[in-house]
């Protein structure tokens, strides 16, 4: 076991930033954690680094304890920061160089060999804030890794990234996974969410679920999601928000997704739809998504 | 008008909710007017006076009753000439006075001996307000007593003072006054810089996001305000012997007998200078907070320091925050240095003092840095 936790919470005054979070994360794993904005992803992150104090709870990473082996842990894990984090007036080099030696690193060929695998070596000696957004993500892991962690946490690593890019990062995670380090990731980008090995979803600071994707779609059963080619129609929206029984609408394009109750029929959905919709319209049942367990688990039984 | 009118109130909205700045506006220029206001006099009183009475008498009593009654300077007793002369040098006396051997007899004979003030011209106001305040040792209370006529031929009508005055203006005689101030401009200058470039410091890695990326690595507080520290430390060094090399060539200043001396007071004022900056980098949460707060204490070592208002002036109660300022010790050392050409030893509680803030503010700063956010 990488990270274990147990109750663990932390609040700013008033506000529960994080309540009562139980994580179990193996070692080789990529870890994904997923929740909107404001739901305590960060503050988990910087619990788990050591950089933010929980308020209570107990937590072991790597083994070591969270609250009396911090400056330990540091030694052995990575943290990549949501935002842009290096020294924008430092080279690319420079900057590698200045966090291996935080770590006490000065084995030249492994900083070397660190430029050629995060593909730094064209931007060797260009200023870190003249980096495209990728390649300042880049050596921000290329940084964060000159100790060779065992455990690395990236704080929406791919956030405001273009698609392109973002496979080409996950690409390096992979490689990353692959040499046997852990990776604690947080995203909100459900497409994302699909290519960790196991997924926690928090909302509103708690822990909503945690598995593997499939368990966590499965989570959901299959006679719960609809799909309808259906345009957009307000007054129907309406309307199935009011019903008990819908627990989320969500509109995508020309299709309108329908997660019910699993007390509520196919039959009687599709009556309910033609009571306001004059139309003609197909009604299918569908495979669940991630995003509909995220927003069915997020959604906080607002609508039933 | 309307656009203007818009980015007003926005500026005014901004200005509303950064209650620590509010506070820099209204609330430390009224504390340091009232400060101002109440400790900052040229003209000081119980000014320090070294004195030697080679001839205990009632005249010579005369002079010292005086000098006690009028309390502009504060009389004590010395055994010789020479102890005077060191006492001003080691800055315990401000001035001294030598009441010679047979001044009772010279008087009395009408030979108008001649009694010595002895004046610490370091400080070319001070040394100006003491000239000034000189009439207290030869004015009329206290000649009155010592005109004496021949009494075979009492017509006659002394005309000339029965005593003169001799002023002796040590160190820096002629009172140039680019002697005294220039040194003590070097300080202020290097103290702007050194305040200034080490209170962002920690503050900026704050808002630019690198401090969490620092606070993640096993590097510990000690290390990181160490880490701080002693890169400006070397940059103000050369600075500061840029400053003082420049005004040697252009403004003619005495060379310091003790470059040792010289080095040591540029090292323990810079540090206690750069540990400050730390210190206030550290409860600092914005960049421009920092330099608020550089300034407000920028301007009161200035004027509190002794370096333009004496000391000796400031009302009593005031007069420790003076001590509390690292740039006080720096205007008693290099003038020691470069004008009175005092030796290491004897300006020890100086360096000392130099070396106290260095570790306090350093100190400080550790237990003030959190190796967490928030």
């Amino acid at each position: 076991m990488n990270i274990s936790t147990r109750n663990l919470s932390r609040r700013f005054g008033d506000f529960v930033a994080v309540d009562k979070l139980d994580l179990s994360i193996e070692a080789g794993e990529i870890f994904g954690l997923l929740g909107p904005n404001a739901a305590g992803k960060s503050t988990s992150i910087r619990m788990l680094t050591g950089i933010l104090r929980p308020d209570s709870g107990d937590a072991s990473i790597l083994g070591f304890d969270l609250f009396e082996q911090t400056e330990i842990i540091k030694q052995h894990i990575g943290y990549v920061a949501q935002q842009f984090s290096l020294y924008p007036d430092l080279t690319v080099f420079e900057n590698i160089v200045f966090y291996a030696g935080l770590y006490g690193v000065d084995d030249r060929d492994r900083l070397e060999a660190l430029m050629t695998l995060y593909d730094l070596d064209q931007f060797r000696d260009r200023r870190a804030e003249f980096l495209s957004g990728g390649f300042k993500r880049r050596l921000a892991i290329a940084c964060a890794t000159t100790h060779e962690p065992e455990l690395v946490f990236l704080d929406e690593p791919t956030a405001g990234i273009d698609p392109v890019t973002r496979k080409e990062l996950w690409d390096l995670f992979y490689d990353l996974a692959s040499q046997g380090k852990t990776l604690f990731v947080t995203t909100h980008y459900m497409e994302e969410a699909e290519r960790c090995h196991r997924l926690a979803f928090l909302n509103h600071g708690k822990l909503v679920a945690q598995g593997t994707p499939a368990a966590i779609r499965d989570a959901i059963e299959p006679n719960q999601v609809y799909s309808c080619e259906i345009g957009h129609d307000p007054e129907l929206t309406r309307a199935l928000l009011a019903t008990s029984g819908i627990q989320l609408l969500n509109q995508l394009g020309d299709e309108l997704r329908i997660i019910v109750e699993p007390s509520v029929s196919s039959d009687s959905l599709q009556q309910l739809i033609s009571e306001h919709h004059q139309q003609d319209f197909r009604l299918l049942p569908v495979k669940p998504s991630i995003e509909d367990a995220f927003m069915s688990l997020t959604s906080d039984g607002e609508h039933g | 008008m309307r656009l203007i009118l818009a980015l007003v109130r926005k500026e005014f909205i901004q200005l509303y909710r950064d209650p620590r700045l509010v506070g820099f506006i209204i609330v430390m220029p009224i504390i340091l007017t009232t400060l101002f206001g109440f400790a900052l006099k040229l003209e000081p009183d119980n000014v320090k006076m070294a004195y030697v009475d080679d001839d205990p008498s009632y005249f010579s009593n005369l002079i010292k009753t005086n000098i006690w009654n009028e309390g502009y300077f504060k009389l004590y007793p010395v055994d010789d000439v020479a102890a005077i002369r060191n006492e001003i040098r080691l800055g315990n006396a401000r001035a001294g006075l030598h009441i010679p051997k047979k001044f009772t007899a010279d008087l009395t004979d009408n030979e108008q001996p001649a009694v010595t003030l002895f004046i610490d011209g370091t400080m070319p106001s001070l040394a100006t307000a003491m000239d000034n305040n000189s009439s207290v040792i030869t004015d009329d209370t206290v000649t009155a007593d010592m005109y004496f006529s021949d009494p075979d031929e009492p017509a006659v009508v002394i005309a000339q003072d029965p005593f003169t005055l001799d002023v002796e203006t040590l160190f820096n005689p002629d009172k140039v006054e680019t002697w005294f101030f220039l040194p003590g401009v070097v300080g202020i200058l290097i103290m702007q810089v050194a305040l200034i470039l080490t209170s962002t410091t920690v503050v900026r890695e704050r808002e630019s996001n690198t401090l969490e990326q620092l606070l993640v690595t096993p590097m510990s507080k000690t290390q990181f305000i160490l880490g701080k520290i002693i890169p400006y430390i070397v940059i103000s060094l050369i600075d500061f012997y840029a400053i003082l090399i420049f005004s040697w060539l252009v403004f003619d200043l005495p060379s310091p007998n003790s470059h040792a001396g010289l080095f040591m007071l540029a090292v323990t004022y810079l540090a206690a200078l750069i540990a400050m900056g730390l210190a206030i980098s550290t409860i600092s949460q914005t960049q421009q907070q920092a330099i608020f707060i550089s300034i407000f204490v920028l301007i009161p070592s200035i004027l509190l320091s002794g370096f333009i208002f004496p000391i000796e002036a400031m009302p009593s109660y005031i007069q420790p925050v003076a001590y509390l300022i690292p740039f006080t010790f720096f205007v008693d050392i290099i003038r020691g240095i470069l004008l009175k050409g005092n030796l290491l030893n004897e300006l020890l509680p100086q360096y000392l003092a130099l070396c106290g803030f260095s570790i306090a503010f350093t100190v400080f700063s550790i237990m003030r840095f959190r190796k967490t956010l928030a």
